[in-house]
């Protein structure tokens, strides 16, 4: 006879403030570094090919995106207009709020959070799940992969 | 938000059916950004005319209903500046520059029309990403605007002292009003870190890697820079172009130099810095080896003109080619305005016979996949040579980047010497 022992994954909730509206879950996608735009978001593959970034080229379709700040170019709008192909993350997580997250989410329709009470690209790290619920503001983070 | 009676009016349709879609939009942008009001913009807005009057496509209005607007005679509210069209073409000097379409006469002329219903309804012809350096009317410092251009916002903000966040669009134009938040709110513009150079800012690029390294750190908060010197027009523009290419610095003050700062007591308002941050000279040689990506030293495109070139830096190229035999294409890219400067001054014919060209109303990024495969660019902005390499996506381009000298002698002589400068 087997004896398996279920460890409860570690959580993290955080609150913040609704950009845009709904309910997702996914896999994390984090940055811990700011993201650009400006012809360094291929919209329609779906990833990033600004020079040298650690998500280069990396998927985030279907992704709840996760990044502390956007540095640059309006360009970024980019991660929104990514919707019009299909090819978007199922929610986008900004620490630090600005008005090219707030367009950002106005083009992608699905949810998008920011001012934060604790920092999501801190606490998330690639591979965890989370979930998002921007209809009632705050986030769960399961760390290490769904529960 | 909150909502005057006025502005309920134009909400509800009351002032027209223009005014009502332009007002859904200011307010739906103003909830979803948490602002209380909206703000009338009593100074300047920057628009990027082309296909993209507006940033969030369900807003935008037709190419037809523009027309329909400027034919009924409807007017902008606000003085309103063209940035650089988007999609991007080339406006003056087209004309053999060997990229398809932009060097057809006929397909500039084509983006023109699209965009002459936004000049009947007032926007003032500028195409440039530093329109407010030719643009001959600025906004005056406390005045609340709306910018669109990353390196432009600090411009407004820092060394202005008005007030803008990045959202400039046709319908702030047309109904002269912005949500009010974030940079418009007097709390948001005060320093918070003492950034310090350590050492001095040598030549125009210092201050864009200066700036880059500094905004690393920096991320959105906003500095007061100290030990910067007084900058020229080009260091500044460099400077914030820095800013916010490395970080999102869209607000600081120069302690005797930016008008919101007399002092580093009056930058604070008399608050104690979060953080002192120290930028050496090493540190600006960490972002000028993160930008150079080169190893071929056979350069057979060199880019000038990110920001667009002011005057002054079209009349230095032009001096520094005089007499010169290029070996390498060169395009020297400015706005309409400094296009003329330099025709009437002879500039275009000093450069032009040097094998070199100049343009106006775009530059190599906003061209996207336009560029011909050029294999070895060189540059002296941080700012193109980083984004470049993702426009061009997935070509491979190597760039080098070092001072408008060096890139001049890179041109003539076809070959990349520049080398950091301790």
């Amino acid at each position: 006879m087997e004896t398996v022992t279920y460890m409860k994954k570690e959580e993290i909730i955080i609150r913040g403030r609704t950009v845009y509206p709904g309910k997702t879950e996914g896999e994390a996608l984090v940055s811990k570094g700011p993201m650009m735009g400006w012809g360094n978001v291929k919209a329609d593959a779906g990833y990033t090919v600004e020079r040298g970034h650690p998500l280069y080229e990396m998927p985030f379709k279907g992704k709840i995106l996760i990044l502390p700040f956007i540095r640059g170019s309006g360009g970024f709008m980019a991660y929104g207009a990514s919707a019009l192909f299909g090819s978007n993350p199922a929610a986008i997580l900004i620490s630090q709020p600005m008005s090219i997250a707030i367009m950002t989410a106005m083009i992608l329709k699905h949810p998008v959070m920011t001012d934060f009470d604790r920092d999501p690209s801190k606490a998330a790290d690639t591979g965890d799940f989370v979930y998002v619920n921007a209809d009632e503001g705050y986030i769960r983070i399961v760390k290490g992969g769904h529960s | 938000m909150r909502l005057t009676d006025e502005e309920k009016k134009l909400l509800d349709g009351g002032e027209g059916y223009l005014a009502q879609r332009c007002m859904r939009f200011l307010v739906d942008y103003g909830d979803a950004a948490g602002a209380e009001c909206l703000v009338d913009i009593d100074g300047t807005v920057d628009l990027h005319p082309g296909v993209n009057p507006c940033w969030v496509p369900d807003y935008r209005l037709s190419q037809d209903e523009i027309e329909d607007a400027a034919k009924r005679g409807y007017r902008f509210k606000t003085v309103t500046f063209t940035n650089k069209p988007v999609p991007g073409f080339i406006i003056d000097g087209c004309e053999g520059c060997l990229t398809y379409p932009s060097s057809d006469p006929a397909y500039r002329d084509r983006r023109m029309s699209q965009i002459r219903p936004l000049i009947e309804m007032g926007a003032i012809p500028t195409f440039s990403c530093d329109y407010y350096l030719s643009g001959t009317f600025w906004p005056t410092a406390g005045q609340h605007c709306s910018w669109g251009e990353s390196s432009a916002i600090p411009w407004v903000n820092a060394v202005l002292g008005a007030r803008a966040n990045f959202d400039g669009c046709f319908q702030a134009a047309f109904i002269g009003k912005i949500p009010k938040y974030d940079l418009h709110l007097d709390e948001n513009r005060v320093a918070t870190v003492k950034v310090t150079m350590d050492g001095e800012l040598k030549n125009d690029i210092d201050y864009e890697l200066f700036g880059w390294a500094a905004s690393e750190q920096l991320e959105m908060r906003v500095p007061a820079l100290l030990n910067v010197g007084r900058p020229t027009v080009s260091r500044l523009v460099k400077l914030n172009t820095g800013l916010t290419s490395g970080g999102q610095v869209r607000m600081y003050h120069i302690p005797g130099v930016t008008p919101e700062a007399s002092s580093v007591e009056a930058a604070f308002r008399g608050n104690k810095p979060s953080e002192e941050i120290v930028i050496s000279r090493e540190d600006l040689r960490r972002v000028y080896d993160l930008v150079n990506c080169a190893s071929d030293k056979d350069v057979d495109f060199v880019y000038l003109g990110c920001p667009h070139y002011n005057i002054a830096e079209v009349q230095n190229a032009a001096r520094l080619l005089n007499g010169k035999k290029l070996r390498a294409e060169l395009w020297i890219m400015t706005g309409p305005v400094v296009y003329y400067l330099a025709e009437r001054m002879g500039l275009r014919r000093i450069i032009e016979r040097a094998g070199g060209k100049l343009m106006s109303g775009t530059c190599v990024g906003e061209l996207n996949g336009e560029l011909l495969p050029y294999r070895v660019m060189a540059t002296d902005s941080a700012k193109q040579n980083y984004y470049v390499t993702g426009h061009l996506h997935p070509r491979e381009i190597q760039i080098w980047y070092g001072t408008a000298e060096e890139c001049i002698d890179a041109a003539v002589t076809g070959q990349w010497r520049g080398e950091w400068k301790r």
